[in-house]
């Protein structure tokens, strides 16, 4: 069960302050992995994470996490989970409580503070898991498919927030997703990774005009052009996996069937 | 599903009544079944249950079943006396000191045991061989290691209730939920912050269910310890109305105890309860 698995191989990505990348690919391409090693929660068995031209030893509050499944506490109130990473670092109390409530101001849950994480919408709690990793004020802000479990209509409204959060901030982030729209429209640069193990086969660069939100980036020969590609690149990567060749059969007989 | 939907329950219901006109004149008959609280019915059966005691002790006669009518002078003279007072106070104070030790030592255990799995692993079977083990066996070693005094008394009741306490915040523990406590590592927090933030108010719920059973555990602690010593205590009175046959004089003690025991449990009910804000989220997620 607990055999090693080479889950990433001769990685190198770097990353400037301010940008925003975004890493797709196939599952089982060690994105997550990527990101949990850049935040020092996993540590490489050879090879190295610099933030700043220092190694972090452990998790700390040089990167923010945002988690797909949102991990706030349930028995501590919308403020209090923004509060927790300041407790952790121990950060004057007084502080913790200014500091939080204007990262709650950030995301929109100023008026929220007193509830629990199990009275608020899925959106309005990646909120609060945004402005939890965001109050610790990192350099780099790591982010595993956060939109993921959210409707679709949320997802697109999130996206934008968090595009305005970035500009406001100028954070640097690291973003995981499987949705090429969601990479094209939130990426400077986009990490497409392989799997099996996990290399970087490819990055590129995302040169569409920003604010994305001002007009329909979706129509842009640009857009439909990196998407296309980007697809076609994924499916052939997992075109060899047991799961999807059943799907392949399918679509080799569609044609036939259709005339 | 529009004729379903038109198709609403009352409707029903006035056909039922009209076909048993007899049915609404019940209905009012047993209205006041609804009238009369909760607390109302408690009263109602206790007063049922007393009225049958004393039904009985009529043909049992006064030595092997004093009646209630009996039992009120015997509790009022007891009072008087001061006896029960003071025996109450001393079993209060054995009860109270053995129950904090056991909730301080079986909670700190519990997430040492939880927390750090090397220690769990290895101790886990050797707590519940013990825990199964009636450990009222123990009481003479006790006593030879103790003497007769409270800090016996102390022993047993913390003996009795601390397993109960340390199994669940152990099980608690476990079952914290591995995800928050990366959530929680991701800020940088240590070993320690992850003990005092994450494991103990995750394993709060099972905690509260082994106080809950601990209470009960340290109450008969209480008592055996009383009756074994025989030297001061609600079970020293006891052993001595008992081993003297003043039926009567024996249930004021009893009584005490019962009311002792429900005013504990009646405690951690509202402790529960001031849980149960957040605990919604766990059945939700």
């Amino acid at each position: 069960m607990d055999s090693p698995v080479e889950a990433l191989r001769d990685v190198s990505l770097q990353v400037t302050a301010g940008e925003f990348v975004c890493l797709v690919g196939p599952s089982g391409c060690g994105k997550t992995t990527l990101l949990r090693l850049m935040d020092g929660l996993l540590e490489p068995d050879s090879g190295q994470v610099v933030i700043d031209g220092e190694r972090p030893a452990a998790p700390g509050p040089h990167a923010g996490f945002v988690f797909q499944s949102f991990r706030l506490l349930p028995w501590r109130t919308v403020l209090d989970n923004v509060v927790f990473p300041l407790q952790v670092q121990a950060i004057a109390r007084a502080e913790r409580l200014d500091r939080a409530r204007e990262y709650l101001r950030l995301v929109g849950l100023e008026d929220f503070e007193n509830s629990y994480p199990h009275e608020l919408s899925g959106g309005m709690q990646q909120r609060v898991g945004l402005a939890r990793a965001l109050a610790l004020e990192p350099e780099i802000l790591l982010m595993d498919e956060p939109f993921a479990a959210l409707d679709a209509q949320t997802r697109e409204f999130m996206q934008l927030e968090l595009g305005r959060i970035w500009e406001h901030l100028g954070i640097a982030v690291v973003f995981v997703t499987h949705s090429l729209d969601e990479a094209l429209f939130l990426a400077d640069r986009i990490v497409l990774m392989g799997p099996r193990p996990g290399t970087v086969e490819e990055l590129l660069t995302v040169s569409l005009p920003r604010p994305r939100w001002n007009y329909d980036f979706r129509a842009t020969p640009e857009f439909l052009e990196r998407r296309a590609y980007l697809w076609q690149r994924i499916r052939g990567m997992v075109a060899d996996q047991p799961e999807f060749r059943a799907a392949r059969a399918d679509e080799a007989l569609a044609p036939a069937g259709r005339v | 599903m529009r004729v379903a939907n038109a198709l609403p329950v009352p409707v029903v219901e006035p056909v039922e009544r009209a076909a048993l006109p007899g049915a609404a004149a019940a209905r009012r008959r047993f209205a006041f079944v609804g009238r009369v609280s909760v607390v109302g019915w408690r009263l109602i059966a206790l007063a049922a249950f007393l009225g049958l005691w004393h039904l009985a002790s009529i043909p049992a006669g006064k030595l092997l079943l004093p009646s209630p009518i009996d039992i009120v002078p015997a509790f009022l003279d007891e009072i008087r006396t001061g006896q029960l007072l003071t025996a109450t106070a001393s079993s209060l104070q054995v009860f109270a000191v053995g129950y904090l030790l056991a909730i301080v030592t079986g909670v700190a255990f519990g997430v040492l045991m939880g927390g750090i799995p090397r220690v769990g692993e290895t101790l886990e079977i050797y707590v519940n061989a013990l825990n199964a083990t009636p450990r009222v066996a123990f009481i003479p070693f006790i006593i030879l290691w103790f003497g007769l005094g409270t800090p016996a008394k102390i022993v047993v009741v913390w003996f009795q209730a601390v397993l109960p306490i340390l199994i669940n915040t152990y099980a608690g523990v476990q079952n914290t939920d591995p995800d928050l406590l990366e959530a929680a590592r991701s800020f940088g927090a240590r070993r320690g912050q992850l003990f005092r933030h994450i494991m103990l108010p995750a394993a709060l719920p099972y905690i509260v269910t082994g106080l809950r059973l601990g209470a009960a555990m340290a109450m008969v602690g209480t008592v055996i310890a009383e009756l074994q010593t025989a030297l001061a205590g609600l079970g020293y009175l006891m052993a001595q109305f008992g081993g003297t046959f003043q039926t009567a004089k024996y249930f004021a003690p009893v009584l005490v105890l019962a009311a002792m025991g429900m005013f504990v449990s009646q405690m951690l009910k509202i402790l529960e309860r001031r849980l149960a804000r957040w605990k919604a989220t766990q059945t939700q997620l």
